[in-house]
């Protein structure tokens, strides 16, 4: 019981460690900074830890996120509506999710190649409509999602826990969710039950590619620019935080309330070695080394269960 | 021996002796602790207490290695062969014959294969890719491993399990062999009719300890079948058919180029039919036609008298119908998941609204299903995975009892399963045709055909032979499955 508590007691100890060890650790200022870093990582992590759970993987959402922020800056500054802008962003994420659900289930490819493939190609598509130039001039209301506050609580905390609430129920509550973990287990024997596994994989995608979508909104309204080069390297980050909170890359395990333990783990980490004046070089190795512990020690710990 | 695993005593007191070149039989059904006394044997796990003597001396083999280096092999259930090597190249893992510079000697390797394969005269090639053999050419590559490496005493782990009757008398042929140049044997098994034709000795296992120990001369089948299940038990179970009600499926001119031709059969509710024929024969491919899996090239197909069109497991199960697979774990199993999520795969619509589930609705159905089938779980959350290979099946034919199907495609439902819930299957089955359902069963054992059939259809090479009626013999069964069928392909 307590090696399944682990995560979050690393994260209480990490917390109440750094709280400790530096003074500008537990300050409203500083808390909401982490909060607002991380949000973005931490909403496509929870598209991602569907897709993991049903077995699949997407190495697309970094270019995915991109191409909805962009779009939707593209929208909202040309004087559309902040709602529209929104809009589009999202669905703009739903179709880059379909694109690689049907790529998965009708060509039979593996996701890893597929998502690999579109992670190259929807960057492009960024880079093109862009011509590799951000875009900037959007109405100021637009930075509310990302950077507004309300009762001084950040308000891309309330997205990223409606977020979490959103996909929790989806994966526990309902029969998508159900089939998800069955798909992922063994997608034979789902098949065999008679479900149409074909559909909810490239439902999950979609699903996933929405909050890749919302994250790329957030992205935008943050730094109050489209960026066509935005969010390289955010698809490793969002598997590490699945995988931390004790998803398996072999599919059919996993857990919003893990994801979001390991997500925090990651942010702290990183924020208190800023904070503790730890070079961003050793901060790499040092979140790569937890990753690495992590999966370990689950592991070990299902090995014995299983003994 | 002894040996626990965390709670569970796996092996309480379980003792073995075995002589030179004799087959002993080890018997017990599942859980009875043969496979951690194997395991142990072969040096894949310690044991707490005990002792363990090789050729008089006492030895303890701290790994694999150094019980195969003293001359133990054994020959797995599932297949632990490299699928993209070849032939040889499985044969010598772990020891191909080096060429200077650390190369592997492949043209020396083939050759020492070919001539192994010759000496013993398997259907096999040396250079095949193990990929593209069935499981009774992997396991004859196993046995070769094991002979290669000059073993004198060899465990076979339920190595007629997967393969057909003709299959398995070429394996207990080779099993002959090799007790007759000297080497000894240990053969653990289920099917209670190789028990006759091959041991020399057998010991049963119950609950980790050892119960019974005799010369095969010296015992009777029933004997062994009580010391196994502990408890007096009808021999032979056989089910009384009843008059066949109406019409449940119809099957008419199915056609699927290469694998079936022109497949005709009916199923009464109320009927229990069987389905013979030797591996290849087309019998697992004709469920899967009929359940959707692979699409067919032509034929149709009546559900209660109306036509439905058949495209994906979807539709048959829409239909009322009902698949147990042949591989559990690989068809029939989500293995990682609980056994709630397991039996409720089939049927969610029915617990739950809007797409939400209900919870208590799904714990009843559950604990009804669990209840019924005398499932042996600790709890609806205990990973399906870890529960016996007999409440495994009983999981996966729960899923379909709580959907309500009303057909029901068992292939192979015994397979692995030790013999109290073998019974335990068998009157489900005839509970299930009483209760109206229609029930075909694949089987490759024709003593199961007899007890359960009510009528038997035999298929060869993708045609329906003929059809007997559930008081026939096995000799007539294999008559109309061998017919013409000449010697079968082990590829």
């Amino acid at each position: 019981m307590i090696q399944r508590l682990l995560p979050f007691l690393t994260l209480i100890a990490l917390f109440a460690g750094l709280s400790l060890a530096t003074p500008h650790f537990l300050t409203v200022v500083n808390l909401a900074a982490v909060i607002r870093q991380t949000a973005v990582i931490n909403i496509i992590a929870l598209g991602m830890t569907m897709v993991i759970i049903a077995g699949g993987i997407d190495l697309s959402v970094g270019s995915i996120m991109a191409l909805c922020g962009l779009l939707g800056a593209m929208t909202v500054g040309q004087g559309q509506p902040i709602l529209v802008g929104l809009a589009v962003g999202l669905l703009t994420g739903v179709a880059c999710g379909l694109v690689n659900g049907l790529l998965v289930t009708k060509l039979r490819i593996n996701p890893f190649i597929v998502t690999l493939g579109t992670l190259g190609i929807y960057r492009g598509v960024c880079l093109i409509i862009s011509g590799g130039l951000p875009i900037q001039n959007m109405p100021k209301g637009f930075a509310f999602l990302g950077e507004g506050a309300i009762l001084h609580i950040p308000f891309v905390l309330y997205v990223l826990f409606a977020c979490a609430a959103g996909v929790h129920m989806l994966l526990e509550h309902t029969r998508m969710g159900r089939y998800a973990f069955a798909i992922g287990s063994n997608a034979e024997a789902a098949f065999y039950a008679g479900i149409p596994v074909s559909f909810h994989v490239t439902a999950i995608y979609a699903a996933g590619g929405l909050l890749t979508g919302l994250a790329g909104m957030v992205e935008t309204s943050r730094l109050m620019t489209g960026q066509p080069t935005a969010g390289q390297g955010y698809e490793l980050q969002a598997i590490a935080a699945v995988v931390i909170g004790g998803g398996s890359l072999r599919g059919g395990e996993g857990s919003v309330v893990g994801t979001l333990i390991g997500a925090y783990i990651m942010g702290l980490l990183s924020n208190g070695s800023d904070l503790l004046g730890i070079s961003p070089y050793l901060q790499q190795a040092i979140i790569g080394a937890v990753i690495i512990l992590a999966v370990v020690l689950d592991e070990l710990r299902k090995r014995r269960m299983a003994a | 021996m002894q040996k626990r695993f965390g709670g569970v005593v796996a092996l309480r007191d379980g003792n073995l002796e075995v002589r030179r070149g004799e087959v002993h039989l080890l018997l017990g059904e599942n859980g009875a602790g043969k496979s951690t006394l194997m395991r142990i044997l072969a040096g894949m796990q310690q044991p707490d207490a005990g002792t363990l003597e090789w050729q008089g001396r006492p030895v303890s083999f701290a790994n694999p290695a150094e019980s195969q280096h003293a001359g133990v092999a054994m020959v797995h259930q599932e297949s632990l062969l490299a699928p993209h090597l070849t032939v040889a190249e499985n044969i010598y893992l772990g020891r191909e014959p080096a060429a200077p510079f650390g190369l592997v000697h492949r043209r020396r390797t083939l050759e020492d294969a070919r001539r192994l394969i010759e000496q013993h005269h398997f259907p096999l090639q040396a250079d095949w890719v193990v990929q593209r053999l069935g499981p009774a050419g992997r396991q004859l590559v196993e046995i070769l491993r094991a002979i290669a490496h000059g073993s004198s005493l060899l465990i076979f782990d339920e190595p007629t399990s997967s393969l057909s009757d003709a299959e398995s008398r070429e394996v207990f042929r080779i099993v002959r062999a090799m007790r007759d140049r000297g080497t000894s044997i240990i053969y653990i098994t289920h099917r209670m009719e190789e028990l006759r034709e091959l041991g020399d000795r057998v010991t049963v296992l119950r609950d980790g300890e050892t119960v019974f120990t005799a010369g095969m001369g010296e015992t009777t089948t029933a004997d062994l079948i009580r010391h196994m299940v502990g408890r007096p038990l009808e021999a032979v179970y056989q089910r009384e058919p009843l008059p066949p009600g109406a019409e449940m499926l119809r099957v008419d001119g199915l056609e699927r180029r290469g694998v079936l031709r022109g497949i005709s059969l009916k199923l009464h509710a109320g009927e229990v039919v069987g389905l013979a024929g030797l591996i290849g024969a087309g019998r697992t491919e004709l469920c899967r036609a009929i359940f959707g899996i692979d699409p067919i090239d032509a034929g149709s197909i009546w559900v209660k008298g109306h036509p439905v069109r058949i495209r994906s497991p979807r539709d048959a199960v829409r239909a009322g119908m009902a698949l147990i697979p042949e591989d559990r774990q690989k068809n029939g199993l989500a293995v990682g998941l609980p056994v709630a999520q397991n039996m409720l795969l089939a049927s969610l619509e029915r617990v739950s609204s809007f797409g939400f589930l209900n919870h208590a609705k799904e714990h009843d159905v559950v604990s009804a299903q669990a209840a019924r089938l005398n499932l042996k779980s600790s709890s609806p959350r205990q990973i399906a995975g870890k529960l016996s290979g007999g409440n495994q099946q009983k999981v996966v034919i729960g899923r379909w009892l709580a959907r309500g199907a009303s057909i029901f495609l068992f292939d192979e439902p015994a397979r692995g399963i030790d013999i109290g819930a073998k019974i335990e299957v068998f009157r489900l089955m005839d509970e299930l045709a009483r209760g109206g359902a229609a029930v075909l069963m694949v089987s490759s054992e024709l003593q199961e055909l007899l007890q359960v059939a009510d009528r038997i259809l035999v298929m060869r090479q993708g045609r329906i032979a003929a059809e007997l009626p559930g008081r026939t013999t096995q000799e007539e069964i294999l008559r109309h499955a061998a017919l013409n069928g000449g010697p079968e392909q082990v590829q």
